[in-house]
């Protein structure tokens, strides 16, 4: 049986690479620039989706199951959509947004501003979320968590390898891309919460299986339930995507967060980081100018010699010797434990 | 162009034993010209390639079969100890000596320390018992690279590059998607990925005769300032420990002569070690896949040296123990910069 593969098939007669000379022409496995939509087509209660084409008319780079692509706002934010279109299609790529009030405002500017002929800047695509291969799949998504998970469905169709889906979603109107699922009759357990009430997860996954992969993507809870029940399953058995990636560190608690004082020696002014404000932040707003890059608490461009005070260290770079010196933090992400710091700047 | 600056003070690998021999042999290491020999008993020796008369290089001289360096320009001759024996010029012996490196031959490696000889710790050496070990095989070079020696650490201590540069050989999708756990230990930076029952890429399905669905490790262990070992297993998935196949490579990673590198590799295995038909197509692969390497750091050597700073690199949650590697060299050198403030390091007599 041919195996669903993450990965492009791309590979010479092994052993053929001769030492010493250089590979040929690589893969192009990423595409930035712009992007023409060709059709824009309302495919459930607040879901739009979005037939997209490189404007230069060249075709798109090739990608597999459960990759995305950044569509680039013009604040030059960018968001993630899952592909959901056909694999081998490379005129054409497919992604379907859900408006989402609360989010941050991506969805929204998408589903105000982009219209048919209308042009997005795009790059990609990425994959996070590759189908590994296995002789049967259970695929459970949540809403718009569909969309990974179409191709994969396609993917494994194509494979012969066994397969059902369990689809959940607030109503039956709410959920995108029922027509498509209607031709795999059984397979397919469509689930509005309106009509059944929770998904019964414990029914559809049944118990551990060495020989099943489960791909679940949708909403935290529904994914905290599926993590929740798989936690004796074998390792890896389990893959998921979430529609955010979670933050580096959080502090357990928002709510408890409290404004500090952070003096700027150097400078000879203080500075009040109220909560929900990050010190590097605080420190611009104050007009002091200082180095920053990822504002994740990963590569160190904001670290910041600390002259008084005890750092809450946030960050994923120092190591636990340099956190305790207490000297130094990373101003993006961390805060002070006293209410009170003095930094070097 | 700045030069980058390097770490003197720590373990490097020099050269393998089987490429020094009663010739004498020149290689730059962290700027220093560096000539490596083998006295009459075979004790391997290094000394600063530079005659103390008029800087002539000494490895353009000869060796005499008693171990007597002579350079070949006005004829100054040294003994084993580096000290100079005479010259044809005049009778009185010139006062002038070598400047001789602490070096450790162990399991066909000669590791030389290029900083302070007061400070040379054998303790610091990674376990290379491996490479002699006879339930083990592996295959062993060098390499030149024409980029610092820092974008080599990086492309180490960030696998994820494999799934892009290396398709066809030792990577695919998995290695980018599974993210890494990084432990630091003192100076010492280590970062394990684990892939579970994920497609093999093809350098593993033809070297260990897997079919997917695989588990493949990744363990690897930095020695800054430029050792780098990658601990691998490979095995099908559910295998339990200590069934599976297993891979060792040990990086040496030696700044040269500016912004120039040398690539040591030695690739071993624990499992068909007679197989010289695997042997050869695993020697070939590791060969082909740093030639890629090779290939994209020199490229991106060039972006860095003409770099007109002022933009900060964008870092994902990847690149952390690549970041951290860094933050230790740089630890290192820092302190070896305040000391050198404090005494300058006598270019005298070492002893070994």
């Amino acid at each position: 049986m041919t195996s669903p593969s993450a990965t492009a098939p791309d590979t010479r007669p092994l052993g053929s690479a001769a030492a010493g000379t250089p590979s040929g022409t690589r893969r192009g496995t990423e595409f930035e620039g712009t992007v023409t939509v060709l059709a824009r087509q309302a495919v459930a209660d607040d879901v739009v989706s979005l037939e997209l084409a490189a404007s230069s008319g060249e075709p798109l780079p090739v990608w597999q199951p459960g990759a995305h692509i950044d569509v680039v706002l013009p604040t030059g934010a960018t968001r993630q959509y899952s592909l959901c279109g056909p694999v081998g299609d490379t005129a054409h790529w497919r992604v379907a947004v859900l408006r989402e009030p609360d989010g941050r405002g991506g969805s929204q500017w998408i589903h105000d501003h982009v219209e048919e002929g209308g042009e997005l800047r795009v790059r990609g695509p990425r994959n996070n979320f590759p189908l590994r291969p296995a002789t049967r799949y259970l695929f459970v998504g949540g809403g718009i968590g569909i969309t990974p998970l179409l191709p994969m469905i396609a993917e494994a169709d194509a494979a012969m390898a066994e397969w059902s889906l369990l689809y959940g979603g607030r109503t039956r109107s709410s959920m995108a891309f029922l027509p498509e699922l209607e031709g795999h009759g059984e397979r397919v357990a469509v689930r509005p919460q309106d009509e059944h009430g929770l998904l019964d997860l414990a029914g559809f996954l049944g118990d551990p299986d060495p020989s099943t992969l489960v791909y679940c993507c949708g909403p935290a809870g529904l994914i905290d339930a599926v993590e929740a029940h798989c936690a004796d399953w074998p390792t890896g058995a389990l893959n998921i995507e979430r529609f955010a990636a979670a933050a580096v560190r959080q502090p357990a608690d928002d709510t408890a967060e409290q404004p500090i004082e952070v003096e700027l020696r150097a400078s000879g002014t203080t500075v009040t980081v109220p909560p929900g404000l990050s010190v590097l932040k605080a420190v611009e707003q104050a007009g002091v100018p200082v180095l920053s890059s990822c504002e994740e608490g990963i590569c160190g461009s904001c670290e910041t010699s600390v002259l008084e005070g005890e750092v809450d260290h946030r960050d994923s770079l120092l190591t636990e010797d340099e956190r305790a010196a207490n000297d130094t933090m990373l101003i993006c992400v961390s805060r002070a434990r006293g209410g009170r710091l003095v930094l070097d700047l | 162009m700045t030069l980058t600056q390097h770490v003197r003070n720590g373990w490097y690998l020099g050269a393998w034993s089987d490429e020094i021999g009663r010739t004498l042999k020149q290689r730059w290491i962290t700027d220093i010209p560096v000539c490596f020999y083998r006295l009459p008993d075979q004790t391997v020796t290094a000394v600063e390639d530079r005659c103390p008369h008029r800087k002539y290089p000494l490895s353009l001289g000869h060796l005499d079969d008693d171990g007597t360096l002579q350079c070949d320009y006005h004829g100054y001759r040294f003994d084993g100890q580096g000290v100079c024996v005479g010259v044809a010029e005049q009778a009185d012996r010139p006062k002038a000596a070598l400047r001789r490196f602490p070096l450790v031959e162990r399991d066909g490696a000669i590791w030389i320390w290029p900083g302070d000889p007061e400070l040379a710790d054998e303790s610091l050496l990674p376990d290379t018992s491996w490479l002699t070990d006879p339930n083990w095989t592996h295959v062993h070079g060098v390499v030149p690279l024409k980029a610092r020696h820092m974008l080599l650490l990086e492309n180490l201590l960030d696998l994820t590059h494999e799934t892009f540069l290396h398709p066809t050989s030792i990577g695919n999708a998995a290695v980018a998607a599974t993210p890494i756990d990084v432990t630091v230990d003192g100076d010492r930076v280590g970062f394990s990925r684990r892939m579970i029952g994920i497609e093999a890429p093809p350098f593993y399905e033809k070297s260990c005769g897997l079919t997917s669905p695989v588990d493949r490790w990744q363990d690897g262990d930095f020695y800054p300032p430029g050792i780098f070992v990658l601990n691998i297993r490979v095995a099908a998935t559910g295998t339990e420990e200590p069934d599976g196949f297993h891979m060792k490579v040990l990086y040496g990673m030696t700044p040269g002569r500016g912004n120039e590198t040398h690539d040591f590799y030695a690739l071993g295995r624990d499992y068909l070690i007679d197989d010289q038909e695997l042997t050869k197509f695993q020697h070939e692969q590791q060969l082909a896949v740093m030639q890629e390497d090779v290939d994209a750091l020199e490229a991106q050597e060039i972006m860095y040296a003409t770099d007109p700073g002022g933009t900060a690199e964008s870092s994902i949650k990847s690149d952390l123990a690549a970041l951290r590697g860094r933050r230790a060299v740089a630890k290192m050198l820092a302190r070896e910069q305040r000391a050198q403030q404090d005494a300058r390091i006598p270019h005298s007599r070492a002893s070994v």
